[in-house]
């Protein structure tokens, strides 16, 4: 028995308040007038003793409340064994499901385990089961019974997601804050290495948590996997798609391994490659021929190791034609179309196909054809053409405007009709040329084009941008590239030129990504990645696109998402590996592959002295001993007791205060 | 009407003659009689004649029709004497509620005083006594009496103790006449005494009444703890009990009343007792037929 915080104690001189006001403070009885006592006899005695033992009564509850109180804050403990109190404890078993428990008879040991973890518990001890992925699922509430906790044990399946000791860390913290009882924590996992957290203080547990580890393997195992694929998204053109995969061996001896390329369960193409001792090796596939329309690929080896289901990569590669763009020019003009495709071709890896046209030919084009229109360097435009690319814009079309230098011989800007202001040579002024001043980061024409820094302008023609997003100004403030709606499409304007006469932009290394980002974005594509990870997320819709429904079929063939889900869900976290198919809320389809973590590839497990640190920073004690589950007997723990002299406060407080009232009550009517 | 009986009421009128007024009235109204109670002399029988009565009172009429002689006899009436006695002893200033027994007695006084004289032209008059005689109003139906008794009244406030020996061996000096005699006290004596002190008054032929007046809490006291009482008249403190307040002090109080009330009718007196918190028509009634019975 001892005190916590025995300077509380000091508080015992307020018991001499109950004292001053019973013994010193002498109570005084106002005599009552009475026509005759002929008939009344003393009773002196009796009723002063009377009194008296009701006051004392009364001043020792009051003294009670007061000391008692005084006590609790001093927060008295008693010491008791381990054994006593491993009654009030909380048994968590937790089994860790992630990929790599897919290894061997990894997860049957772990289950097996802890149903003999369950076994030996005393039959009112209070367990719960939660799975350890990349979060910590719980599959019970903390219960006596047998059966459901058998139940979550054998429900538990292997998963695909990695796991995370950093997680369970942060959990149990969170957990010790509501549940005041000890926990005894029996992790049951392949202890791997890549499931700790970077940092070993996010693994620490708090104190009332008892780490018991139950490693079901106890040394590393070698395995083979496809640690990544290099695959693009969309294909347009077959032969020249290329398909890079590599192959790495954890803790394995110098191979061969045979490297499959396979599209929609047909091998297309085999490879060799050497693999270095405990190493890594890349192959390369030149071409990837799918049909049209979205495939299923992956990259596979022939391994025969102890996890099989890493040994093959999951992609998925959708193959279209490419988009046409038509880029109009003057005839003169040869430089500015060069330009502008061999950017688009180098970035864009065939995905659009441009149509180059001179002024003249565009007599009986249909701009509706095209993906977006590019007008350089014009002068003037046949009044059939500008009518019909105007219409083009307004239903929903667009067009990417460079004006050149004839836009200083231009009274207003075509298609969108903005006045032009002033043509700036300034090749002819003192500076020579101009920077870029500012740009608009958000802008997607710009967002990796890290500002066009270093870009020299010769030429630019001032433009009213009233009613235009000015995404790119020079240096003396004039806008050089600016955005416009109009109607349901869209103007994006360049107050210089595409060729090298105005500016020295398409030398520059970042015009390629200009173009490269100004085509999809103005033919509202977006590069879409062939492959993702487990565990990471998927956005299903915009911030614009509420209220429409989306469609997503897991690997099982099932739709995971409500009907409230599936209107109202702005991300989808990928917890399977396979490939999963999307309706999204802009209406495309798609496909996507995805594959475990390839951390979880890696079977190094932790090394016993990283674990006994671990399992020390929890007062842990080691898993053979808490297996036996026989607490030291001579172990004491302090168990505090002040909420048992808060019960004997309370039940003070109220027999002080019914009695006082009713003391009280016949004070009031004595007066 | 009742309420005009209730002391409480009474006790928030000014004026005793109005208060006396009030209750009188208000108890005649109750009665359903007239207000001129039989004060003319009123026939009671024909007899016949025999010789020797006076023929003053032979009925001419009857014999001129029958021409036999009848007498004509009347009722007789006479005033009586109203001699009340009050005790104004400091235990009459006792109060549990809002009339203390000495206005309750007040106001018995009174009423008695204003029926006597007003109503049945009764002689009437008053002795304050405590522990000797205080004042001493001769009883008579003259104009004004009423006024000396109410005034009389006023002027008894309560002090010294209760001493039945001493005024009364006065009393038997003054009441010579025959009549009725009213005591109103709270009577805190042993009714051997008091009956033995009041008893030679009836020997003279009188008629005595007993008013008992007691405070509610007298009868039954109300005591939520030990607590210390101090005699009005005595300023003897003492510590009591509710236990003893509730059991054994209401036994012997009860016991007193009941000895007093046996010990008076066995000596010819007439008792009452009246609590303070009840109207005052008992009282009144008692009274009346007392003296009807009497005359």
């Amino acid at each position: 028995m001892g005190l916590l915080a025995p300077w509380f104690l000091a508080g015992t001189v307020l018991a001499g308040l109950p004292i001053y006001i019973h013994l010193l403070r002498k109570h005084s009885t106002t005599p009552q007038p009475f026509s005759s006592l002929m008939f009344f006899e003393r009773r002196t005695q009796s009723s002063i003793k009377h009194r008296r033992l009701r006051y004392l009564l009364l001043l020792s509850l009051r003294l009670a409340v007061l000391l008692f109180l005084i006590l609790a804050f001093a927060n008295p403990f008693i010491n008791r064994s381990a054994a006593s109190m491993s009654s009030d404890k909380l048994l968590l078993v937790v089994i860790d499901n992630s990929f790599s428990m897919r290894g061997g008879s990894r997860l049957a040991d772990a289950r097996r385990e802890a149903l003999g973890v369950l076994e030996s518990k005393r039959p009112s001890d209070h367990a719960q089961v939660m799975a350890l992925g990349s979060q910590l699922h719980v599959l019970t509430e903390p219960t006596v019974d047998p059966g459901s906790l058998r139940a979550a044990v054998a429900s538990i399946t292997p998963g695909d997601s990695r796991a995370s000791f950093g997680e369970l860390a942060s959990v149990l913290r969170s957990m010790v804050e509501s549940v005041r009882t000890p926990i005894e924590l029996h992790l049951f996992s392949d202890m791997q290495r890549s499931a700790m957290a970077a940092n070993f203080q996010e693994m620490v547990l708090p104190a009332s948590v008892t780490l018991v580890l139950h490693p079901v393997v106890k040394d590393a195992v070698p395995n083979w996997a496809v640690e990544g694929v290099n695959a693009p998204g969309e294909v347009w053109d077959p032969k020249k798609t290329r398909v890079q995969a590599v192959v790495a061996g954890y803790h394995t001896a110098a191979a061969t391994r045979t490297v499959s390329l396979v599209v929609n369960g047909k091998t297309m193409a085999m490879r060799n490659v050497e693999v270095p001792a405990n190493g890594r090796a890349s192959v390369e596939f030149e071409s990837l021929d799918v049909p049209y329309g979205f495939s299923r690929c992956e990259v596979k080896i022939d391994s025969a190791d102890s996890l099989p289901a890493d040994d093959a990569s999951l992609f998925a590669v959708r193959r279209s034609d490419p988009r046409k763009v038509l880029f109009v020019h003057e005839a003169n003009d040869t430089r500015s179309p060069l330009y502008f495709r061999s950017a688009l071709v180098s970035a864009a890896e065939s995905a659009f196909a441009v149509e180059n046209v001179s002024v003249d030919q565009t007599g009986n084009l249909l701009p509706s054809k095209y993906s977006f229109v590019v007008l350089s360097d014009v002068l003037s435009l046949p009044s059939t053409f500008e009518n019909a690319l105007e219409s083009y814009v307004k239903g929903g079309g667009n067009v990417l405007i460079a004006l050149g230098t004839a836009g200083a011989r231009r009274q207003r800007v075509p298609v969108v009709g903005d006045n032009i202001l002033e043509a700036r040579n300034y090749s002819r002024e003192g500076q020579r040329f101009l920077n870029v001043g500012e740009a608009d980061a958000a802008h997607p024409s710009v967002e990796k084009a890290d500002h066009w820094a270093g870009v020299k302008f010769y030429f630019a023609v001032k433009v009213d941008d009233t009613n235009s997003r000015v995404v790119v100004r020079l240096s003396d403030q004039t806008p050089l590239l600016l955005d416009k709606n109009i109607g349901e499409g869209r103007v994006l304007l360049l107050t210089s030129g595409l060729d090298n006469l105005t500016n020295d932009f398409p030398l520059d290394p970042v015009f390629v990504p200009f173009i490269d980002q100004t085509a999809r974005y103005l033919s509202g594509t977006e590069s879409r990645a062939s492959s993702r990870v487990v565990d990471s997320f998927l956005q299903l819709r915009s911030a614009k696109e509420q209220a429409i429904s989306v469609e997503v079929v897991d690997p099982a063939g099932k739709r995971p998402l409500s009907l409230k889900e599936a209107s109202s869900a702005q991300t989808y976290q990928l917890t399977e590996a396979g490939f999963y198919q999307l309706r999204l809320a802009d209406g495309r389809e798609d496909l996507v592959g995805v594959n475990p973590d390839p951390r979880e590839s890696n079977l190094d497990v932790i090394p016993e002295d990283v674990l006994s640190l671990w399992r020390g920073n929890a007062h842990a004690q080691p898993a053979e001993a808490a297996a036996a589950d026989v607490p030291d007997p001579v172990q004491k723990k302090p168990f505090p007791v002040w909420w048992y002299v808060m019960l004997v406060v309370l039940a003070a407080a109220v027999a002080e205060s019914v009695f006082a009232s009713h003391y009280l009550a016949i004070q009031r009517e004595d007066s | 009407m009742q309420r005009f009986l209730d002391p409480a009421v009474l006790a928030s009128i000014s004026g005793l003659d109005l208060v006396a007024k009030t209750v009188v009235d208000g108890f005649v109204a109750g009665l359903h009689r007239s207000p001129d109670f039989g004060f003319s002399q009123e026939f009671a029988e024909y007899r016949a004649y025999s010789p020797g009565d006076d023929l003053r009172h032979v009925d001419w009429n009857v014999f001129a029709r029958t021409e036999r002689a009848f007498l004509k006899r009347y009722r007789g009436e006479t005033n009586t004497l109203l001699t009340v006695l009050l005790d104004a002893s400091n235990s009459m200033n006792f109060s549990s509620h809002s009339v203390n027994k000495m206005d309750y007695a007040r106001f018995l006084a009174a009423s008695l005083f204003y029926l006597a004289n007003k109503s049945q032209r009764d002689a009437a008059g008053l002795i304050v006594f405590d522990d000797e005689l205080r004042s001493f109003i001769r009883p008579s139906a003259r104009q004004g009496q009423l006024h000396r008794l109410l005034s009389g009244l006023e002027n008894a406030e309560p002090r010294a103790r209760t001493n039945y020996g001493k005024p009364l061996d006065y009393f038997q000096n003054l009441l010579r006449r025959r009549g009725l005699v009213v005591v109103i006290s709270d009577f805190y004596e042993a009714p051997e005494v008091i009956v033995k002190t009041i008893e030679p008054l009836r020997f003279h032929g009188n008629e005595v009444i007993l008013f008992h007046v007691l405070d509610p809490r007298e009868i039954k006291p109300q005591l939520g703890a030990p607590s210390i009482l101090i005699d009005l008249e005595t300023d003897e403190a003492m510590e009591v009990t509710p236990d003893y307040a509730h059991a054994e002090y209401v036994e012997k109080m009860d016991a007193h009343i009941a000895a007093l009330r046996d010990r008076a009718r066995a000596s010819g007196l007439d008792y009452c007792l009246l609590v303070t918190d009840k109207p005052l028509d008992g009282a009144l009634r008692e009274y009346l037929n007392i003296r009807q019975g009497r005359f």
